[in-house]
């Protein structure tokens, strides 16, 4: 076992992921995409077989006289690695399916491969330069559909420039107070740093107002790129917040609630299924970051909550983006309105949908029920601001979400498969998009019947599943709660179906202000800095113009100001200068 | 027997002045084969006076036998011979250029050997009296130099020069009275002893000797507020004249003022009256500053360089009143670099209006297309002169400013002013000589922006703003044509719209530009010179060890 452990552990993943992107644009369309789909393989058996074994900081050097991890696997790292890899895979071959762009895949590959250098990071130096990569790595992947997804893909530049530069700065701030990059060295960013961090991370995570790059930009590109897009970013903020923030604190907490509240909400609103799943995004981060937020309060239990959250999220979430863009991709649409009746004649599809949207809601049965359930657990310990049911403000945040969420699947799934008849005949799924949505589907009903195996792979094994702590996913209370949240969701969705679409048109998010604000904002200041540029310029040159007329031509000055004098200096006055200089120096010289 | 070598060096100048005058009682044109003959001897007595000097170390000589502290001595160390040697070469540099440019006439050889005799006596006297002597043949020489434009202009440039000098000079005699006065010598090393066996340091008599003998050499250096011959002189001078009074006549009474501080006061002297040398820092800094920003403000090429040795010449005034080695030997080295520069400059613009007809910088627009070796060997100096390195202009910049900032970290604040000044010099610098070069290379004919005049419609645009400055110029001068230039002060172009050349102005066989062979060499040779001595910083350095180990014992 140690060898093939040694041996896996001096292998970074990432290298051989970006490996695989040249492969993708060098070998043939199919050869290419089953070297990217070995290499993401790879990152995913890497690492299941590394396992508990194989925990400890590799690739541990230092880099301009700096400690740094190349290779940092621990238990929270090992999940992230397990999921992205495993999903990478599904994608990998979807994309295939979806006849995506060589230079697409190849961007995606390069795009996982920095995120698995994240997750891997053993310090925060390796951590904000796979960061900052993946931002640019992320953006390439939007640019390269060209079209509506060029203007989005500066959007999306700008606010990950933006996070990423304030990450900078947190790190820096940690380093001049921890006066080291390890992990290992602190627990989570250093107090001084929380801020920058928090609003850093937070705008990768999608916190509320700084989210809107997410429904802007996920809708755009390419429909196997908003698969890769819609996992990893998102989820790697989530895992890094806890990263920087291990203790949790209910601000984040609080956070989260509000997250799933606004997101839902939104999602509820819209009409474009990759929007709306963006909205998603935001709300499903929003338990995650409610689990960890109460890493303190309530302890590991509703951090396992938020990691197993993350990643279940990661599998349906994809899952829901692939079914949705079967759909796109086969009626060439990108309006709900406009479809309608298509399960009959995209079965397939409407099956995945299905097992998607039971996991985003949490139906018994898949495993979005076990994780949603453990952070609504987690919260239902949390006493603040009790309202009814003895439930917490947090709690009743998380279940208005779930509400939520229940509606606007309900939404998605009944315009878009039912919804009148069917005026669209387009194909079902292509083999290879069966195939990645099969495998995501599959580990989605997977975990969600052997929850056990979730919890495996989740740190703080033994203690969920010691007698010390409450986890019967399965019990009475949880199932009357998933029905309750179920049937809210349809008495919801249909009744409030008329004044939902009258609001849809009315109701703007925060880009309806920030875009125009930003776009002003910088077209203010280069209107003001050149202007302000000119007029220095001309002020300088007025005073450098009369400096030079006053100086040149002296005399004229004068005449000018009213005096009429000679003043260059003739004989006369120069033989005065001589005696007086005489003089001045002769008193000076024998007085001082 | 080498020692007979100094009076020498001495005679042959002054007793070969009278031959042109003689001679030419017989001979139309024997002036400048004497004055030819008459300075290469010169330059090789130099060069003998400084081999024996670098091999068997200083040596004097006892004129007519009376020996020193009653005889007058003429003395040879590493500092006079380094001046020795630029008032040799200059000499007979010039010499090449006064043959094309005029002034032509058997007197003016006359005067210019007695001038090259009198600053080779001023470089070589060791006496205080005798000094004055040398400096009273400079200067005559030199407003009668002045003066042979036969302008109006220079006449009165030469008259408010021989006033104000005069009473310079007197000045300078009245110093040296008090100091016979209280100590009864008048050779230099004498009076070294002397002032501190009879009078110290702090006596009077001693002070006012030395406030009379620097305000009378300030006067002949020119720094300002004393200055105010001193541009006139130079823009109404001839150019072969400009040529050799602006590279030697300050020279040498600032290498004066250098030994009468260093070698008869003493650095002691310095030390002990604080004050002085602090008057005099603060003048020198006020000239730095004050001779750069008249400079940079000038239009014509002469004057603006003319200014620009008022503050060169304060750098130096500095240099002198900072009274630490390495400040002294900055001064030393911007001394003999400031000679070499301010000859190759004048020679360089004395050849481009011999060519071209012009003074003014903004009728040289394009210069550098059509004159292109005299105006890339001015562009040479100007940038030395601004200090960029490898130049001397760089070294000698750069020892001032270390002095400077040394004396000023040792407790005297005065010491960061004069680097300040320095520093601000260097970009008044910079503003004059890059809008010369931008004139030379990048105005003009063709160019784009701004700066370009049709072909053809350049003439008249030309002659009309020069005809703005024409009326405030003839207030002053009358006219600034030279007679010798052999035509009239003209902006004419060329149908390329270059600087057209003047009508019969000498042509060189090996280069386009219009300008005689002979004094384009010897400007090269100044710009060559120039920069590599500024590869011979320790080496320098290492010159004139001796000197100032001498001064600073």
């Amino acid at each position: 076992m140690t060898v093939p452990t040694d041996l896996l552990a001096s292998i970074p993943p990432y290298v051989l992921v970006a490996f695989a992107a040249l492969a993708v644009l060098a070998l043939p369309r199919r050869a290419g995409h089953a070297v990217a789909a070995l290499a993401t393989a790879f990152a995913f058996a890497q690492a299941v077989l590394l396992g508990d074994g194989g925990t400890g900081a590799h690739l541990a050097t230092t880099f301009l006289g700096f400690d740094v991890v190349f290779f940092n696997v621990d238990q929270f790292s090992l999940l992230m690695g397990v999921v992205v890899g495993f999903l990478a895979t599904a994608a990998v071959l979807y994309a295939y399916g979806s006849e995506a762009p060589t230079w697409m895949t190849a961007f995606a590959m390069l795009y996982v491969a920095t995120t698995l250098g994240t997750i891997y990071a053993g310090d925060w130096l390796t951590l904000v330069f796979f960061w900052e990569l993946t931002a640019v790595t992320s953006t390439l992947l939007v640019w390269q559909h060209g079209g509506a997804a060029v203007r989005a893909g500066y959007r999306y530049a700008l606010f990950h420039g933006t996070g990423g530069t304030i990450l900078l700065a947190a790190v820096v701030v940690h380093f001049v107070h921890a006066e080291t990059f390890l992990f290992s060295a602190t627990a989570g960013i250093h107090p001084a740093a929380t801020v920058l961090a928090a609003i850093g991370i937070g705008i990768n995570c999608g916190f509320v107002f700084l989210h809107s790059w997410l429904p802007d930009t996920y809708p755009r590109p390419h429909v196997a790129a908003s698969v890769f897009l819609s996992v990893f970013t998102t989820k790697t903020a989530a895992y890094v917040m806890y990263r920087a923030f291990p203790e949790g604190g209910m601000w984040l907490a609080y956070l989260g609630g509000f997250m799933a509240v606004y997101g839902a909400f939104f999602a509820l609103l819209q009409y474009d299924p990759r929007r709306l799943l963006s909205y998603h995004i935001q709300a499903q981060l929003g338990y995650m970051l409610a689990g960890f937020g109460l890493a303190t309060a309530v302890g590991e239990f509703a951090v396992v909550g938020g990691f197993a959250h993350l990643f279940n999220n990661v599998l349906y979430k994809s899952l829901l983006f692939m079914a949705v863009g079967v759909v796109v991709y086969r009626t060439g649409v990108e309006d709900i309105r406009e479809m309608g009746g298509l399960w009959r004649v995209m079965p397939v599809t409407f099956f995945v949908y299905l097992v998607g949207a039971a996991s985003i809601t949490a139906v018994p049965g898949f495993n979005g029920f076990i994780s949603k359930g453990m952070v609504l657990d987690s919260a239902h310990e949390v006493h603040n601001y009790v309202l009814l049911l003895d439930g917490g403000l947090l709690w009743w945040l998380l279940v208005l979400g779930g509400v939520g969420t229940f509606m606007s699947f309900i939404k998605l799934g009944y315009y878009v498969f039912f919804h009148g008849s069917a005026t669209l005949t387009p194909d079902d799924a292509t083999p290879f998009q069966t195939i990645g949505m099969v495998l995501a589907a599959g580990a989605c009903v997977f975990f969600g019947v052997f929850y056990t195996q979730l919890i495996e792979l989740m740190p703080f094994t033994d203690l969920i599943l010691s007698d010390e702590v409450y986890f019967k996913p399965y019990s009475q209370s949880h199932l009357t709660e998933s029905a309750a949240l179920l049937v809210a969701g349809f008495v919801g969705f249909f009744t409030l179906k008329r004044p939902l679409g009258w609001l849809a048109h009315r109701m703007p998010d925060v880009d309806r202000v920030l875009f125009p604000a930003a776009f002003y904002l910088g077209r203010g200041s280069v209107w003001g800095v050149t202007e302000l540029w000119a007029a220095v310029d001309r002020a300088t040159m007025a005073v450098a113009g009369a400096a030079m007329r006053t100086a040149s031509d002296p005399r004229e000055a004068l005449s000018r100001a009213g005096v009429d004098v000679e003043i260059r200096a003739g004989i006369g006055r120069s033989v005065l200068f001589l005696t007086l200089a005489a003089g001045v120096a002769l008193v000076a010289f024998l007085l001082v | 027997m080498t020692d007979v070598l100094l009076p020498l060096a001495v005679v042959v100048p002054i007793l070969a002045a009278t031959l042109p005058l003689a001679l030419g009682l017989r001979y139309d044109r024997v002036g400048w084969p004497i004055a030819a003959v008459g300075t290469t001897a010169v330059a090789g007595i130099a060069a003998a006076i400084a081999a024996e000097v670098v091999f068997n170390g200083p040596f004097d000589h006892a004129l007519g036998g009376f020996l020193p502290p009653v005889g007058i001595e003429l003395v040879a160390d590493r500092l006079s011979v380094a001046v020795l040697l630029l008032v040799a070469a200059v000499s007979v540099a010039t010499l090449a250029f006064a043959r094309v440019a005029g002034p032509r006439g058997n007197a003016f050889y006359s005067a210019y050997l007695l001038l090259v005799g009198g600053l080779v006596g001023m470089t070589l006297t060791g006496d205080m009296f005798n000094l004055f002597v040398f400096l009273e043949i400079t200067g005559l020489t030199t407003y009668a130099l002045i003066a042979s434009d036969r302008s109006g202009a220079s006449a009165y440039a030469s008259l408010k020069y021989l006033v104000v000098g005069t009473v310079g000079a007197s000045l300078y005699l009245l110093g040296v009275g008090y100091a016979f006065l209280a100590t009864g010598t008048l050779n230099m090393l004498d009076l070294q002893a002397q002032i501190v066996a009879q009078a110290g340091y702090g006596d009077p008599l001693v002070r006012a000797s030395y406030a009379f003998i620097a305000i009378g050499l300030a006067l002949k250096i020119a720094i300002f507020p004393v200055h105010s011959w001193q541009p006139d002189a130079y823009q109404r001078a001839p150019d072969s004249v400009t040529t050799i009074v602006a590279a030697l006549v300050s020279t040498t009474s600032a290498y004066a003022l250098i030994r009468v501080t260093y070698t008869v006061f003493t650095v002691d002297f310095l030390a002990a009256n604080e004050g002085i040398a602090t008057t005099l820092l603060v003048v020198s800094t006020v000239s730095i500053v004050a001779g750069s920003a008249l400079a940079a403000i000038q239009s014509n090429l002469k004057r603006m360089f003319a200014y620009s040795s008022v503050a060169q010449f304060g750098m130096i005034g500095a240099a002198i009143a900072l009274a630490n080695e390495t400040a002294l030997l900055g001064g030393i080295v911007h001394l003999i670099g400031h000679g070499i520069m301010k000859f190759g400059l004048f020679l360089g613009i004395g050849l481009l209006a011999l060519g071209y007809g012009t003074g003014e910088i903004e009728d040289l627009a394009s210069a550098a297309r059509a004159a292109p070796y005299t105006s890339g060997a001015v562009a040479v100096l100007g940038l030395a002169l601004v200090g960029i390195p490898p130049s001397i202009g760089f070294l000698g910049k750069w020892y001032i400013g270390v002095g400077a900032v040394d004396a000023g970290l040792g407790g005297g604040p005065i010491g960061i002013a004069v680097a300040a000044a320095i520093f601000v010099s260097t970009l008044f610098t910079l503003s004059y000589v890059a809008r010369l070069l931008e004139r030379f290379y990048f105005a003009g004919a063709g160019l784009p922006g701004d700066h370009g005049e049709v072909p053809g419609a350049g003439g008249d645009g030309a002659a009309a703003t020069d005809g703005g400055r024409a009326d405030d110029d003839a207030a002053t001068d009358g006219g600034d044509d030279a007679p010798a230039d052999g035509g009239e002060r003209s902006v004419a172009k060329t149908a390329d719209g270059l600087p057209a050349p003047v009508k019969g102005a000498p042509r060189s066989s090996i280069v386009p530009d219009r300008v005689p062979t002979a004094p384009l060499l010897a400007l090269g040779l100044a710009a060559l010179v120039t920069v590599a001595l500024g590869f011979g910083g320790f080496a320098l350095a290492a010159w004139f060890e001796p000197f100032l180990a001498e001064v600073f014992a």
